[in-house]
């Protein structure tokens, strides 16, 4: 069984995320299932996605992962990943976006949020953990609308990388290719050369992660 | 046939339609109101042939005509969520009496947590009190198979069936089979006939009939294949062991037997049985890691709760001691297994929530149940129950019952309790820990039985400790101070936000004005800053409650704030009371052309229609003077100084006023520009980012300004009017006039109604929009 969770914030695309995910399961022939978790789904509100795929032939029961049973989680926005945390299993992967987005409603008197100082913390939780720059990956593809496939990207590169991840459940089971051919089933045919120039630039990324 | 990634939703309303429905009907409600778009969505498509589909006023509209379509013979399907079935119990109540036609399944989502609703109700005990059967699935897949069956179970009785999912059925996706095109069942059409005239003589034959068929297709469920298999069962731990695995634990031959035959069982309804699933592999797959075995357990899905499958169940626990019980929301599982236990003197205990062993309320989940269910195993491994069952080796005497066999002094209700953090906080989700008097009965337990144990480790522990409840606890600590804080609120540009800021603005330092809030988005009015919501109750209510207030306490200003698709669906009975009764209030409709927080649905105000062409709308301002409404006044909820002028205008008027507060919702219209933000003119006074909340404006603490989301801001322009330094500006809005522009009531004369409102386009029916919200 492999478990992902893709955090974020509404609006951000956790959900396509995750429907690529189940494509790419389906085609290898797993049994998968997904579901959301919403913080109420307004614009600006908090959403995880869930993605479970019983690579082994398992039967999935749960459309939602138990706690400390994810292998791979993936924040779309940090604040969102270190919420989620307790999804994580021993020895998962985080996968984290760099950039902060501020609440909605910034209580005047509070302290504001930061988000490199969540990163910083992260740091500090014995975890797998990747940090990815997306404001220079977004800014290479020229749009941040494709940070979900950038980070989806990024994942299944590095847990397929020599020398980077390759210990997780997730490694060797789905990878680069795979992600293609779902994304070419999931989106519009419009949006798939951008989507595909979005995989290109994670790839190059990892590619030149230090080992 | 086509492999689709379907939501639960989606499939359910696929399956309505492969079972030849002619109509469906609902009203919108989160988690239901998916299958009603999928079934328009393919009308529109041209791929669903002879169907009707639409969004009716509200579910008593619905379900009443589905009735007649049912009794001329058509299969039909009623949707909406669980508090949606009480404003249609009337004729569900009486149409049971009556019996169907055509087969007729009432879609009905309940909602555990509850994650978007007002209450925690329970539609299978609604089911029992209406006395119509009920399925519950435990997958959007055996939702789907029990779409089907419903239909058919409909038409073999003559009753209406309920199909109950919860939310997480009905929003977790998989992939499904799917025709390419579907086809409505022509109906035979209606036969007149006094069965179909409710009437004193006519229920009391309605009523033999509904107790007649209750028993039959209580026994349906457990005979039928189709409806049986809805009711799943299985062996686990040492029940399903091998006779090798059984020597690996120490298991002579001789015993094999005893130990093999399960003394423990689980029963689990909804997506509780799915979790109890989850939970058990992984407890059966940690126990093997430790080198332990389960006990040997029998699990039970009950598909079928209403009528309960007696006959089935009752088989099914031939033998158990224990017995635990697995649900969200109500214990009616629980109820019955104890029904049960007294009607065929069946000598096993059971757990649930009413005595604290599961969840009282909230949803259950994986984590939850894995450790509810370890300790369960723990207690019955540490009373030696599951190994020498029944039967002490010392005295040859057969125990009658699990709590005399584990001969304790504390009550079995102490002894297998988790507490709630604290019952009385409101937001806490209730979380597992063992109280003192288990700990303290397990260790007895654990000394007195450890010659018999088989187990050398808890289970609990195994568990508790791969979850790191420490490592947990840190995190939370460090990380919970840092995170944002994202409640629900009202979007950045929400025509709302200006509405109930004129509104308070209106009634001044006023202390004695109740603002009565209504169901829909605008209940985040009550979020700060705009805190303009003293009460909210249920659809329609607002208005209702308004009259409430202005008739105990004199002088009082009451003031009612209602949605467009609420004042359809349950507000014009309030206004008609109103003007009736001669009440003081205030009544505002937020008229956002949409039913917003469910999805963008249409409704009668739009024209709008799922089969395509649209009609004339019917007009707000139209239907309030009709209802004898002296004082209807309209604003542009954007434009502050008007909307404050108008509010004013109508808390002053003696007797029943109106504002149709009319600007259509975000999610309709293409966003304007950006505001923009003169630097120089800007005295940094916060009042933008204090007063009303928006989404789009925060405060930039380095340089003292608001800063301003240009990917959020829509451009609405309520900021600039609040700016008094003019320093926030937008393009594209007109200049204020020196009158206010509506502040006059509409011309009303010779039979014509005002001016129709200006509308913008709502969302096109049957195309529900992509990542729209669902609330």
């Amino acid at each position: 069984m492999i478990n992902i969770s893709i955090a974020g914030i509404g609006g951000q695309g956790s959900v396509l995320a995750a429907r690529i995910l189940a494509e790419a399961a389906l085609a290898k022939g797993w049994q998968v299932r997904t579901c959301e978790t919403t913080g109420m789904a307004q614009r600006g509100g908090d959403v995880t996605s869930h993605v479970r795929m019983g690579n082994l032939g398992e039967v999935v029961s749960s459309p939602l992962p138990a706690k400390a049973s994810v292998d791979v989680l993936i924040a779309l926005e940090p604040g969102e990943g270190a919420r989620n945390l307790g999804l994580l299993r021993k020895g998962g992967l985080l996968i984290t976006a760099t950039t902060g987005q501020p609440p909605a409603t910034a209580d005047l008197k509070a302290k504001p949020y930061d988000a490199a100082a969540v990163i910083e913390e992260l740091k500090n939780q014995g975890i797998e953990l990747l940090i990815v720059d997306d404001v220079e990956l977004c800014g290479e593809l020229g749009s941040r609308k494709a940070l979900n496939i950038i980070m989806l990207a990024v994942t299944l590169a590095a847990v397929n990388e020599p020398g980077l991840y390759t210990g997780n459940a997730l490694s060797g089971e789905l990878g680069i290719d795979e992600m293609r051919k779902a994304v070419q089933a999931c989106v519009k045919p419009r949006f798939v050369d951008m989507n595909m120039q979005a995989i290109d630039i994670a790839q190059t990324f990892v590619a030149g992660l230090p080992r | 046939m086509t492999k689709r990634f379907l939501t639960g939703n989606q499939a359910f309303g696929l399956a309505a339609l492969e079972a030849g429905v002619r109509v469906a009907a609902g009203y919108p409600g989160t988690p239901s109101s998916e299958l009603i778009e999928t079934i328009a969505q393919k009308h529109a498509e041209g791929s669903a042939k002879g169907v009707h589909v639409e969004w009716s006023t509200n579910e008593k509209a619905a379900l009443e005509l589905l009735s007649a379509a049912s009794f001329a013979g058509a299969r039909g399907v009623f949707t909406c969520k669980q508090v949606g079935l009480n404003v249609a119990s009337d004729p569900l109540m009486s149409l049971n009496y009556v019996g169907t036609g055509g087969g007729l399944v009432l879609f009905v989502a309940d909602d555990p947590g509850p994650i978007s609703s007002q209450t925690e109700q329970d539609t299978r005990r609604f089911a029992s009190f209406a006395k119509v059967p009920v399925l519950d699935p435990a997958t959007p897949d055996q939702g789907h198979e029990m779409m089907r069956a419903a239909f058919d179970l409909s038409e073999r009785y003559h009753t209406p069936v309920i199909v109950r999912p919860t939310t997480r059925i009905c929003h977790a996706s998989t992939f499904f089979e799917v025709p390419d095109s579907f086809e409505a069942r022509e109906p035979e059409g209606f036969e007149k006939d006094d069965k179909w005239v409710i009437f004193p003589r006519r229920a009391k034959l309605g009523h033999a009939q509904i107790n007649q068929r209750l028993g039959l297709i209580a026994k349906d469920y457990c005979e039928d294949k189709t409806l049986s298999a809805f009711n799943q069962r299985s062996l686990g731990g040492l029940a399903a062991a091998s006779t090798a695995e059984l020597e690996e634990q120490g298991v002579a031959a001789p015993f094999a037997e005893l130990y093999a035959t399960p003394r423990v069982g689980i029963v689990a309804g909804g997506i509780s049985a799915s979790y109890a699933q989850e939970a058990l592999a992984l407890l059966e797959q940690k126990a093997k890691d430790a080198g332990l075995c389960l006990p040997a357990y029998k699990f039970l899905q009950v598909g079928t709760p209403y009528p309960f499958p007696e006959e089935l169940v009752a088989d099914w626990a031939q033998g158990l001691g224990a017995v635990i019980v697995l649900e969200e929301l109500d214990h009616v599982l629980e109820d019955e297994m104890l029904k049960l236990a007294g009607k065929f003197r069946l000598p096993y205990d059971v757990f649930g929530k009413l005595d604290g062993a599961t969840r009282s309320r909230c949803e259950n989940d994986t984590t939850d149940i894995l450790q509810r269910l370890a300790l369960f195993f723990d207690v019955h491994l540490r009373a030696g129950v599951s190994l020498v069952p029944w039967c002490d080796p010392e005295e040859g005497e057969f125990h009658v019952s699990f709590t005399e066999a584990v001969q304790k002094g504390a009550a079995k209700a102490e002894w297998l309790r988790f507490e709630e953090i604290d019952p009385t906080d409101k937001l806490a989700d209730p979380k597992p820990e063992l109280t003192s008097a288990g700990a303290e009965v397990l260790g007895k337990l654990d000394a007195e039985h450890r010659a018999q144990d088989l187990a050398k480790d808890q289970l609990y522990s195994l568990v508790v400790a791969d979850l790191d409840p420490d490592c947990s606890a840190a995190q939370a600590e460090v990380l919970s101070p840092l995170l944002a804080v994202r409640p629900p609120i009202l979007c950045a540009g929400c025509p709302h936000r200006g509405a109930f800021y004129a509104v308070k603005r209106a009634a001044g330092k006023r202390s004695n004005v109740r603002m009565c809030g209504d169901i829909g988005c605008y209940t985040l009015g009550n979020a700060q800053p705009l805190d303009a919501v003293d009460t909210c109750l249920c659809m329609g209510a607002g208005i209702t409650q308004a009259q409430g207030f202005a008739t105990v306490e004199p002088g009082c200003k009451a003031v009612a704030f209602v949605g467009d698709s609420t004042f359809f669906a349950s507000g014009m009975t309030g206004v008609a009371n109103a003007v009736y009764n001669q009440h003081d209030i205030t009544i505002c409709v937020l008229d956002n052309a949409t039913t917003a927080m469910t999805g963008s649905q249409p409704h009668p105000g739009t024209g709008n229609t799922l089969m395509g062409p649209k009609t004339k709308p019917i007009s707000i301002e139209a239907v309030l003077r009709a209802l004898g409404v002296e004082c209807v006044l309209r604003a542009n909820p954007l434009y502050l100084d008007e909307s404050i002028a108008v509010a004013k205008k109508a808390i002053d008027f003696e007797g029943p006023a109106a504002i149709i507060f009319q600007s259509p919702c975000t999610s309709l219209v293409k966003p304007d520009a950006p505001v923009e933000l003169d630097r120089e003119l800007c005295t940094g006074c916060k009042l933008c980012c204090s007063a009303i909340g928006c989404p789009a404006l925060s405060w930039d603490y380095e340089q003292e300004i608001p800063r301003i989301d240009k990917s959020l801001c829509v451009g609405c322009g309520l900021c600039t009017d609040l700016c008094r330094s003019h320093a926030l500006s937008v393009t594209g809005r007109v200049e204020h006039a020196d009158e206010p522009r509506f502040a006059r009531p509409l011309p009303y004369e010779n039979g014509v109604y005002g001016i129709e409102p200006e509308r913008r386009e709502s969302t096109p029916a049957g195309a529900p929009k992509e990542g729209s919200c669902h609330d």
